[in-house]
């Protein structure tokens, strides 16, 4: 049964580890706790969608060509 | 003494710095300026000022190093000065940075808030940038440093100088936040959880 303590923790490290932040120990860890239990793994697939979801759904925005040539005007090196 | 050929050989160092690693990063930097101020011609003003004291203070930047990261710095700080003294709200105590002993017991903000995988066919993206752009200016700093720009946990303690656990929780709060966000939108458009 997964606490709320546990799943807590558990979040972070999947966040962690979707952000390529944990040592290849600790990875390696997390990994071997979440094989084998569908609970866990279905907590590292729903936060991998959100990511992916978030940065596809987020608009990129882009400058303007006049603005570069303001800047470059403006600077002048 | 500079001679000419110093300077000109000073001039196309500068030159070569901003064609090929600051330019590059223009539309990147504008992305993010629009996040934060969510305004084109306040994120444009933005952009053009952080190429300006780019330019200003090339000497302390390092050729070939993380240039991304550097202007960034540039744009994050520009901001702060600029527009968060522009906001008629009241100056406020960052109890994060002051209090960290009390983050652990913060449970509404804490809690793991679980999304949906269903939900997202709902929301278009318009409801994701207005989502982000309702979660306060610190939250939304690191989603978009992370999320969308993908910066390290070390690079965006950098750019806006807090400590990496700080980093950390913001990031954790600011996408359940994001969740909650999104999830009362479905449920606004009539998506009902029915799990029990």
């Amino acid at each position: 049964m997964i606490t709320q303590k546990n799943n807590q923790e558990l979040v972070r490290k999947v966040n962690m580890y979707l952000d390529n932040e944990l040592t290849p120990e600790a990875e390696r860890a997390l990994l071997r706790e979440i094989q084998g239990n569908p609970a866990y793994m279905q907590i590292l697939s729903k936060e991998k969608s959100f990511r992916e979801f978030i940065k596809s759904r987020v608009q990129r925005k882009k400058v303007s060509p006049a603005l570069i040539q303001s800047i470059k005007d403006k600077i002048n090196i | 003494m500079l001679t000419t050929t110093n300077i000109n050989l000073e001039k196309e160092k500068q030159a070569r710095i901003f064609d090929q690693e600051f330019y590059p990063q223009a539309d990147a930097l504008f992305s993010f300026a629009y996040g934060l101020t969510r305004n084109e011609a306040d994120a444009s003003d933005l952009v053009q000022e952080t190429y300006l004291k780019a330019f200003r203070f090339i000497d302390s930047y390092l050729e070939g190093t993380n240039a991304k990261a550097w202007l960034f710095r540039i744009l994050k700080n520009a901001f702060i000065n600029n527009y968060r003294k522009k906001s008629k709200r009241p100056t406020q105590v960052d109890f994060e940075d002051l209090v960290n002993i009390h983050q652990e017991e913060d449970t509404a903000l804490n809690s793991y808030v679980d999304l949906r995988e269903d939900v997202y066919e709902r929301i278009i993206g318009d409801e994701v940038t207005i989502a982000i752009s309702n979660l306060s200016v610190d939250y939304r700093t690191v989603l978009l440093l992370c999320d969308i720009e993908g910066f390290t946990y070390e690079e965006i303690s950098k750019i806006i100088d807090i400590p990496i656990g700080t980093v950390r929780s913001r990031l954790f709060r600011a996408r359940n936040l994001l969740k909650k966000e999104l999830s009362a939108y479905a449920q606004s458009l009539g998506f009902e959880d029915k799990r029990k």
